[in-house]
């Protein structure tokens, strides 16, 4: 300890500055817990692993197809692996509800709005990231075992992994939104699969008409459409319209609660 | 400095703190005392802005700390110790404290030794005892050489080395003159290291004053007096408005009094006295005079709570 109290340099730290170094804080939390080792491993597993496979498929196949792109693959394996990514995000923010580390946390960063913004930056930012690595090696793995039959053409990459930034960004930012809303590991995971896999998949096999058209305002049908292109009534607009604006009210909501609620109460 | 000013939190129909105002000095270890439920917690997370008040303010260094920018450098506080990751590793821990606020990670490796942690900072939190996740969250609250400190039962899970450690860093830091408010239901505790008490029960303010004068009843001392003619002086007192009760056959106890004003009526009635002694509290008689109408949550016993009327 010093032995005198040195004075508080309050004056000299923008607002801007305060974010950066929050925005590093939350790196570092992110990094420091093995669950993100793991989710990584998963979507990694998945991504890499299905386009090996169906890379060797294509070189095992008696009659080949012969110039098709290796970047078909990506999208059919982000399908399954933004799961991972979207727990990622979610455990992020619900797991410091679920130790008591959002205590410490605002302690530390008691602007919460700061707060909520630099976990957004740097959990959407690092799903992002690490779906579009993955979506490269994806090609790349089923480039290479499926060997000459398959092509690289980078425009068409650019394309896909363009698709993959922007269903990735949107759907972690609603995981993120619905983390701090729900405050609740188990409850916003079951609600991310319910808007992001169950609910588009099962309410249009009920045959009403105003099932079909609920599933098509939920996000998950707006991922399957980008991804995959194959959701009856959506279109690229309404694909992206729809995740954008449940990304936005998750953290529209999110951040009202953090404002106005107390810590973990 | 620590100000609250009328600081009100309503849970649904609990009034958890009921317009609290007192202030904390810098240069003082100030115990913050009361039972179980009393409001403690509550009133140091507020001033934390970790809760919102219904109504009312705290003022941290003059302002509402949420606002502070370094956070770290104005207060650090440790409220529970278990609230952390249990995956992270504590030196990891306090690597994401220090990046919040801009402080050297070399300090990190300093506050570590300096809380005795050591090689066990390398190790996943949830291998810690709870007097190692204390001196964590010790180590936190010391990061960035704050002005004010909060430590809501410090000596929690400390052995005895652990507790005379932390009795001679709250003295160290309140004589560099920091602001150090300290809860803790070890009244012993309290009675050898702070210099002022503010002491609530059921949310409300019960007594704010130095150890000293809590100890000598808060201006309602106590006097012990003996005489061969305890009758006579007994109905002298009484004559003078003063509470008496009787001891022994030959022992009163004086409510309110001081030994002066009792030996005074007694020799002006020339009644000869044997001993005459104004009663020393210890802390925990002063408190649970104090706080006895005040507990919230007590053990099913069939006697009374005592309280200041009981004791009389």
């Amino acid at each position: 300890m010093t032995a005198l109290v040195t004075p508080v340099r309050e004056a000299d730290v923008p607002s801007w500055r305060v974010l950066a170094r929050t925005c590093a804080a939350e790196w570092t939390r992110l990094w420091t817990v093995r669950t993100t080792g793991f989710f990584l491993a998963a979507a990694a597993g998945v991504m890499v692993g299905i386009g090996a496979a169906a890379g060797f498929d294509v070189a095992t196949d008696p009659v080949p197809p012969q110039g098709d792109p290796a970047w078909a693959i990506v999208p059919v394996t982000a399908m399954p692996a933004q799961f991972a990514l979207l727990a990622l995000a979610l455990t992020a923010v619900t797991s410091d509800y679920a130790t008591g580390g959002i205590v410490p946390t605002l302690q530390w960063t008691p602007r919460r709005t700061i707060l909520l913004l630099a976990r957004l930056l740097v959990t959407v930012g690092t799903a992002t990231t690490l779906g579009v690595l993955l979506g490269l090696g994806s090609a790349l793995a089923a480039f290479t075992a499926g060997r000459p039959s398959l092509t690289l053409p980078l425009d068409e990459g650019l394309d896909v992994l363009g698709t993959i930034a922007l269903v990735f960004a949107a759907g972690t930012a609603l995981a993120v939104g619905l983390g701090f809303v729900l405050r609740n590991t188990a409850g916003g995971l079951v609600t991310v699969f319910l808007l992001m896999l169950l609910l588009p998949v099962l309410l249009p096999q009920f045959g009403y008409e105003w099932m079909t058209e609920l599933a098509q305002v939920l996000p998950g049908s707006g991922a399957a459409f980008l991804l995959l292109g194959e959701v009856p009534g959506m279109t690229q607009t309404s694909s992206v319209t729809t995740m954008l604006a449940w990304a936005g009210g998750a953290l529209l909501l999110g951040w009202l609660r953090l404002l106005r609620d107390d810590a973990n109460r | 400095m620590i100000e609250v000013r009328g600081l009100t939190k309503r849970y649904g129909d609990v009034l958890a703190v009921d317009d609290l105002s007192f202030d904390v000095q810098p240069g003082k270890v100030t115990g913050f005392l009361g039972p179980n439920g009393a409001g403690k917690s509550t009133t140091m997370r507020m001033v934390l802005g970790l809760d919102r008040p219904t109504s009312g303010a705290a003022l941290v260094n003059g302002r509402p700390f949420p606002t502070s920018p370094e956070p770290l450098r104005e207060v650090g506080a440790l409220l529970d110790p278990s609230s952390v990751h249990p995956g992270r590793t504590g030196r990891n821990h306090l690597r994401v404290a220090a990046r919040t606020n801009g402080v050297p990670l070399r300090r990190v490796e300093e506050v570590i030794e300096l809380v005795g942690l050591g090689r066990a900072a390398r190790r996943r939190i949830k291998g810690y005892s709870l007097g190692m996740r204390q001196r964590l969250g010790i180590a936190a609250a010391l990061l960035a050489d704050p002005r004010v400190l909060l430590f809501d039962e410090p000596v929690n899970g400390l052995d005895l080395d652990g507790v005379r450690w932390i009795r001679g860093l709250l003295r160290q830091l309140a004589d560099e003159g920091r602001t150090v408010l300290v809860s803790s239901h070890l009244l012993s505790e309290m009675e050898q290291t702070a210099d002022r008490l503010v002491v609530i029960g059921r949310g409300r303010l019960i007594a704010d004053a130095t150890t000293a004068e809590i100890l000598s009843g808060l201006g309602h001392g106590q006097v012990r007096v003996r005489s061969s003619e305890s009758e006579a002086l007994l109905v002298r007192l009484r004559e003078r408005g003063l509470t008496v009760a009787r001891i022994e056959a030959d022992e009163l106890q004086v409510q309110d009094a001081t030994a002066e004003l009792v030996g005074d009526l007694a020799n002006a009635a020339h009644i000869p006295l044997r001993h005459l002694a104004e009663v020393a509290q210890s802390l925990e008689d002063a408190y649970l005079a104090l706080t006895g109408t005040s507990v919230e949550y007590h053990g099913g016993r069939d006697e009374p709570v005592l309280t200041t009327e009981g004791a009389r």
